[in-house]
């Protein structure tokens, strides 16, 4: 195997509060090859989004070393994009703009990224919907457009909070079925923050599991479905007998 | 909307439902527009024809209470004089606005990206924010005189912290996550702002910059009671000490004009940047 294209090495986050310090995630490892899809499962508060907010530079680790592409992770880095819970968009850009928003941030040359946009928005199925502002979509529209923003600009990693969470089920699973068959076009190496253990095990090709107290990574399961997936497998007894491991570590964790 | 029509239609008959419910509610739409406009209106009407009313009947003396017609026919005959003195107060009243304006948000920008400035300065705006600052006017004579100086800065004085309070809660109730994004991006301070964060403000800012019109209307009033030789202002403290009641009522009237087309100005500025940079609700 070649050198880890994502680590983290020991990550430990302790908040400094009133009532004294809070230790958010503490001594978490874990290393991704390139163009793998790694979830981070785990219950409200266990520190999962911390880590992500971590890996994407946002915030910065009390101790221990993140690296990215064998580079150390000092703050936010321009090839990665990032999705969040909600869809972010600017509510007075059109969908187009908002797409295309990195590129103007990036100070990027527009002519050549315009295609690429309009073509994000085809494979999401927004097609047409480019003049549209945020408020004339649905939340599941939204949240879309925000993984075009978050691609437009060719990153190597894909950080995702939580995006599908604030999204009805039905929507969701749908949302899951367009992110992965957009991730058939455009390989890229995504960690994926939720806390549905179908989403995860459906999406991913290994599921971290984080929990305890102090929280770490107390679980990494390899899914070994291949790809492309169909939805069908959620239905296959082996889908099933994953979801069942995650749930009783997940469970276990919470009762230490 | 043609997702409900396509969900709502699914017979023929409810589909003639859905087009007489729709020419309904538009009729219903036009109507409740129309009512909005014409019952504050009547209501107005209506108050001045009792006016009018009670002092014809009542014999009021126009040196009490001229009656609207009164009042009207001084504005005609002496409309010349009105609008001499109405300049120099409009003018003065927009200055002292657009100098709060620029202050004001810069003062805000300031706030929002230096903590030593925010955590010294912003309770002593919120302070003064609350004092009754029209008891400092004759303050400003004394260190400005009795020009237009005095005036325009104390018409700025009153005016420019609504601008500061409202343009700071603008810029503090940016989207956290809006700000994470650009900061994700690598984004320079000036492109967070400029694509991001005074947008995000805009409609903050307009509503303390609409506070602040009607403030700076009144600051320049307050001053010209005090010192002017001109205005309008001045024009109703001299014609009541003469017991022109009608002169002083016709001012009155020539100034609710002047801050009626001033705060216009204001609200059409916000319309435009509300096509541009609005969230229509819903």
């Amino acid at each position: 195997m070649s050198s880890p294209y994502i680590a983290a090495q020991n990550v430990s986050k302790i908040y400094q509060t009133r009532s004294g310090p809070v230790h958010a995630v503490e001594g978490a490892s874990f290393a991704a090859s390139e163009g793998q899809f790694i979830s981070l499962l785990g219950p409200s508060g266990c520190g999962k989004s911390t880590l992500l907010m971590m890996l994407a530079g946002l915030e910065k680790s009390t101790t221990g070393s993140l690296s990215l592409s064998g580079e150390a992770v000092v703050g936010p880095r321009r090839d990665s994009g990032i999705v969040f819970q909600d869809a972010t968009l600017l509510p007075w850009k059109s969908v187009f703009e908002n797409v295309m928003f990195p590129i103007e941030i990036l100070k990027l040359p527009q002519n050549q990224y315009q295609d690429r946009a309009m073509e994000l928005l085809h494979r999401v199925g927004l097609s047409g919907f480019e003049k549209k502002r945020p408020h004339e979509l649905s939340g599941g529209m939204r949240q879309r457009v925000a993984i075009c923003r978050a691609l437009v600009h060719d990153p190597k990693v894909l950080l995702m909070d939580e995006p599908f969470s604030a999204l009805d089920a039905i929507t969701r699973d749908q949302m899951n079925v367009v992110l992965s068959e957009l991730l058939e076009r455009y390989r890229k190496t995504v960690i994926f923050v939720t806390h549905s253990i179908r989403e995860a095990v459906y999406l991913s090709d290994r599921v971290l599991v984080m929990g305890g107290r102090p929280s770490s990574i107390v679980m990494d399961l390899t899914i070994p479905f291949e790809r492309p997936r169909r939805f069908e497998i959620e239905d296959t007894a082996e889908f099933g007998a994953l979801c069942r491991t995650l749930r009783q570590t997940i469970e276990q964790a919470h009762h230490v | 909307m043609s997702e409900k029509n396509s969900k709502l239609g699914i017979g023929t008959e409810s589909g003639t439902m859905v087009g007489g419910a729709q020419s309904q509610a538009l009729s219903s739409g036009l109507r409740d527009g129309a009512r909005s406009i014409l019952l504050p209106v009547i209501l107005a009407l209506g108050v001045l024809v009792l006016w009018e009313l009670l002092v014809r009947l009542n014999n009021i003396p126009q040196v009490i209470l001229p009656a609207p017609t009164a009042i009207l026919k001084i504005i005609s005959a002496q409309h010349e004089i009105l609008l001499r003195h109405a300049i120099p107060t409009v003018l003065e009243a927009a200055g002292g606005f657009l100098i709060a304006s620029v202050l004001g948000i810069a003062l805000a920008v300031w706030l929002s990206y230096s903590r030593l400035a925010r955590e010294a300065l912003y309770p002593n705006l919120v302070f003064f924010q609350l004092i009754p600052k029209i008891a400092l006017a004759p303050l400003f004579i004394i260190w400005l005189g009795i020009g237009s100086e005095s005036r325009l800065a104390f018409s700025v004085f009153i005016s420019f912290f609504p601008i500061v309070i409202a343009t700071n809660a603008g810029f503090a109730n940016v989207e956290r996550n809006m700000l994470k994004l650009c900061q994700s991006l690598t984004a320079t301070e000036w492109q967070t702002f400029s694509s991001v964060k005074f947008p995000s403000a805009l409609p903050y800012i307009f509503s303390g910059m609409k506070v602040a019109m009607t403030l700076a209307i009144i600051g320049v009033i307050i001053g010209e009671f005090i010192t002017a030789q001109k205005g309008l202002g001045y024009l109703i403290v001299f014609a009541t000490a003469r017991a022109e009641t009608g002169v002083a009522m016709a001012a009155i009237v020539v100034l609710c004009g002047g801050g009626l087309f001033l705060y216009g100005v204001v609200a059409l500025a916000e319309h435009i940047a509300n096509r541009r940079y609005g969230v229509p609700r819903g």
